[in-house]
């Protein structure tokens, strides 16, 4: 009992160190603060992607100076390790991951929204203790429909009091009683069957199987029938699909956007394909979250966003149980690292501003924990593709890492004005951006992508330009004006946060399905051999060798180089 | 000769058998490949687009005959992971499953298979312990803790070897490339080696064990002939064709296993691209590499047939009178 408090003690040390950590990075700055464009890099020549899958061997490369940044780190002896070496500074964020248990509400007895409110309030009484078992303080509690991260985020304040005793009340209330054996029989006489919570077996996911069987003990305290089923993932979502069964496990990674509640709980997402998997159906949340979905500002969608999570914890389709914690680690030779207490050490800006505190050049080693799968920008949807092509390929908007409010990037500034039938955007572009082959970026680059993806029905961004109704641009002035078909706050996030592609290489692109832009040789204005994947960011590719490394040198020609800044001046 | 002629219309029967159980079996299986692909920000007409990509909204019977045309024309079409021709993927990854198993198949067999002859021979002795040990070690603990072990203690305590890859960041040139890859491959073939050995020596012990007791090993020694003789022309020739067998069944297998290996030393190999395609349920790359799996299996069992009618001249009697 005492080495567990001191567990628990320990681990909450660290964690808490980790978030003092951020403060201490970037003290003095704040999200209003904040100038981007205050940041001058790369200060470094050359990157490598390492792709390096073990983990245990990644950190003993950490050790000996095989490599410097490590993403991704989420087992507690792994964060415990690094916390203690003398090698390693951790970073810690709340991240937009989220762990729910999902009932179908298209059946009896998790139709029943009184069932799923007392299901909520015996979880609501254990899951911080949950949390704190099976992930050592790793993991915070979720009792929240967006993350806490999210800046939509709604407190369930008025929520059901927790417990089993007062869910039995609740239950008792709403007329429900039990039969000799302890079971639950719902007003109308009906005993509640025996049901399942399909979660992943152990050997995959053994968090998930251990949440499963702790929901199901708790919910057995109130007299619902329920036990864990560990089935095969794939088997599980096959089942989910089908909607062949009653409860599930299952977690997401969403985004700052709280659009994706529509996603998850808008009636007319309960098809195949469809993410609403519990199938809930409410006529009052379909039309918050369809207002939410088109909402023309931003103090509107914050107000539809509100209201929509007040619904649902009333509706409880779901139960909320954790959320991860973004964790990174980069060796503490290296000066310049930026983080924030809701980004980790992994960013961009760390990435520009990297110096080694002896001084001089030296390679910045950089681990990916998984392949990397494709380099064609139109089609990858994996995390780690992304961490490559991101440093190659920028949007007109970025992200205040403080706030995570839009900050200007390619475009230096932008107008939303209401239309005909939609919102029109006019993003004013940055003069002298240069692609990294030299040559310069237009809107026309702007207009040309926006175009390309919409012609070709490309799936990967198929959402973010099916609204789009027609682009205009102004050399001169250096505007692209993007008229929708309707009317949605979302529309600047999705169009502002697409990577632009370069028109003089994708105009030649023959089959973009096929298309791999890291192996077509192109030449850049300055006679230097490069490969399709040219874009603006702060380093240029080179070169690949699957499932070894991913070589890129500095781009020279990056806004934020020095070359920019002269320019600025 | 007819015996062979039957032998390869047998073989070409399992592989039709293969082509179109790899086909059903593959989209009989629960799970979707567009799931590995899409995320709650696409909507279903998005996913609808994704699946017409893919050609995965035609009918059945257009898709199975596309397959095939890929499959016996060795095109095999895309990858659904990664958008690469799949022959092209497997490519890059088979030169290095080829350089970790083929040496660690043959060094392995070769320590095992001295080994275990000699454990046969001095039974009670040092060797033959040693062997009955790491018959046990190999038995006994999971290879991905070893090769941990291995790397804890080669790569970073002594580190004599590299921790990773195939190759060093960045590559060196020239002739000190190869080099290089054999240095970095040298860690884990030698963990497969102390992992393969053991088994191999055990198995070969007990059939010399038993070979050296027959009828025929001991009229050969009553016959005056040098023991060596007596040892590889007569016991060994004796349990020639079930070693062989074993060696040769065992490649397909060794290749489909070789995952962990890769995982822990971060190789680009065959096995895990096979282990992802099949998780992905990419169609493409799971129905080529398990096709071409299903190849090596076949035609190492025809190599097992051939070196049976090579080795052993009762079974060449039976094939010519047959």
């Amino acid at each position: 009992m005492v080495k567990k408090i001191f567990y628990y003690v320990r681990a909450s040390i660290l964690m808490v160190l980790m978030f003092l950590i951020p403060a201490h990075a970037s003290a003095g700055v704040d999200g209003a603060s904040f100038d981007i464009f205050s940041y001058r890099g790369p200060k470094m020549k050359d990157l490598y992607y390492v792709i390096t899958r073990d983990m245990d061997a990644a950190l003993l490369a950490m050790s000996t100076k095989k490599l410097d940044v490590l993403s991704d780190i989420y087992r507690p002896g792994d964060i415990e390790r690094l916390a203690e070496s003398d090698f390693a500074e951790l970073s810690a964020a709340s991240s937009f991951h989220g762990f729910f248990v999902t009932f179908n509400v298209r059946k009896f007895p998790w139709d029943q929204t009184v069932l799923r409110q007392a299901a909520s309030q015996v979880v609501d009484a254990s899951r911080r203790q949950w949390t704190r078992d099976l992930f050592s303080g790793y993991c915070e509690p979720l009792s929240s429909f967006l993350p806490h991260i999210s800046p939509y985020y709604e407190p369930m304040t008025e929520r059901l009091p927790p417990g089993a005793p007062s869910a039995r009340r609740h239950l008792a209330d709403a007329g429900w009683t039990w039969d000799r054996a302890g079971w639950l029989v719902a007003p109308d006489g009906r005993k509640v069957p025996p049901t399942r919570i399909l979660c992943p077996p152990s050997s995959v996911a053994a968090t998930s199987t251990e949440i499963a069987e702790l929901v199901s003990e708790a919910l057995r305290a109130i007299g619902v029938p329920i036990e864990a089923e560990p089935i095969d993932f794939q088997a599980m979502l096959a089942r989910v699909d089908v909607h062949d069964f009653d409860a599930c496990t299952n977690a997401w990674t969403m985004s700052r956007d709280p659009d994706v509640l529509y996603s998850f709980y808008h009636s007319s997402m309960d098809v195949e394909g469809g993410y609403n998997m519990s199938g809930i159906a409410d006529p009052e949340l379909d039309s918050v979250l369809h207002d939410l979905r088109y909402a023309p500002d931003e103090p509107s969608a914050r107000a539809l966003a509100s209201r929509a999570q007040k619904i649902l914890s009333e509706l409880m389709p779901v139960i909320p149980v954790y959320s991860r914690y973004s964790v990174s680690a980069i060796r503490n030779d290296w000066d310049g690292v930026f983080t924030t207490d809701r980004s980790t050490s992994d960013n961009e800006l760390t990435l520009i501003s990297m110096t080694p505190k002896e001084g001089g050049e030296r390679p910045i080693y950089w681990n990916i924990s998984e392949e990397i799968r494709t380099l064609n920008p139109l089609v990858s949807s994996s995390a780690y593709d992304w961490t490559v092509l991101g440093t190659i390929y920028s949007s007109m908007l970025s992200v205040n890492p403080y706030t995570f409010e839009d900050l200007p990037w390619l475009a230096e500034s932008w107008e939303v004005t209401p239309g005909e039938r939609g919102s029109i955007f006019t993003f004013k572009l940055r003069p002298d951006l240069k692609w990294q082959d030299g040559r310069p970026l237009t809107v026309e680059d702007v207009a040309f992508t926006i175009e390309f993806i919409k012609d070709n029905n490309i799936p990967r961004f198929f959402d973010t330009v099916k609204d789009v109704e027609s682009t205009e641009t102004d050399e001169r002035a250096g505007t692209v004006r993007i008229t929708m078909a309707n009317t949605s706050y979302w529309h600047l996030h999705n169009i502002g946060g697409m990577p632009v592609l370069p028109k003089h290489i994708l105009r030649n692109v023959p089959d973009w399905r096929a298309w791999q832009p890291a192996n077509r040789p192109h030449t850049a204005l300055d006679g230097t051999k490069l490969t399709e994947l040219i874009g603006t960011g702060p380093f240029t590719f080179r070169e690949s060798r699957t499932g070894e490394y991913v070589r890129m040198t500095r781009n020279e020609h990056y806004m934020l180089s020095g070359i920019g800044e002269a320019r600025a001046k | 000769m007819i015996t062979l002629l039957k032998r390869l219309l047998g073989s070409a029967a399992v592989l039709v058998v293969v082509l179109v159980l790899n086909f059903f079996l593959f989209r009989i299986m629960p799970g979707d490949p567009l799931t590995g692909i899409v995320d709650p920000r696409f909507s279903p007409e998005a996913k609808q687009q994704l699946a017409a990509q893919w050609g995965l909204d035609r009918p059945i019977s257009e898709q199975f005959v596309v397959y095939i045309r890929e499959m016996l024309s060795f095109r095999f079409g895309l990858s659904m992971m990664t958008g690469v021709p799949v022959w092209d993927e497997l490519k890059n990854r088979v030169p290095n499953t080829v350089a970790l198993l083929l040496p660690a198949l043959v060094l392995s067999s070769a320590l095992g298979l001295w080994l275990g002859v000699k454990a046969a021979l001095r039974r009670g002795s040092i060797i033959e312990r040693v062997v009955l040990l790491s018959g046990a070690i190999s038995f006994s603990f999971p290879s991905f803790f070893v090769q941990l072990l291995l790397l804890m203690c080669f790569a970073y305590l002594w580190p004599i070897f590299p921790l990773r890859g195939t190759t060093s960041i960045p590559p060196p040139a020239g002739i000190a490339y190869l080099f290089d890859y054999i240095w970095h491959m040298a860690l884990p073939v030698f963990s497969l080696v102390i992992l393969g050995f053991g088994g191999f020596a055990l198995y070969i012990r007990n059939m010399m064990v038993k070979a050296m007791g027959e009828d025929y090993v001991l009229m050969a020694r009553a016959r005056g002939l040098p023991y060596s003789r007596v040892v590889w022309n007569h016991a060994f020739r004796g349990i020639l064709p079930p070693v062989l067998t074993i060696l040769l069944l065992s490649l397909p297998g060794v290749v489909s296993g070789a995952v962990i290996t890769e995982t822990v030393f971060s190789l680009n190999g065959v096995g895990r691209f096979l282990l992802e395609a099949t998780n992905s349920h990419d169609y493409p790359a799971a129905g080529a590499a398990f096709f071409l799996l299903a190849l090596l299996t076949v035609a190492c069992n025809l190599g097992a047939d051939i070196m049976y009618v090579l080795v052993d001249p009762r079974v060449r009697r039976e094939s010519s009178r047959g």
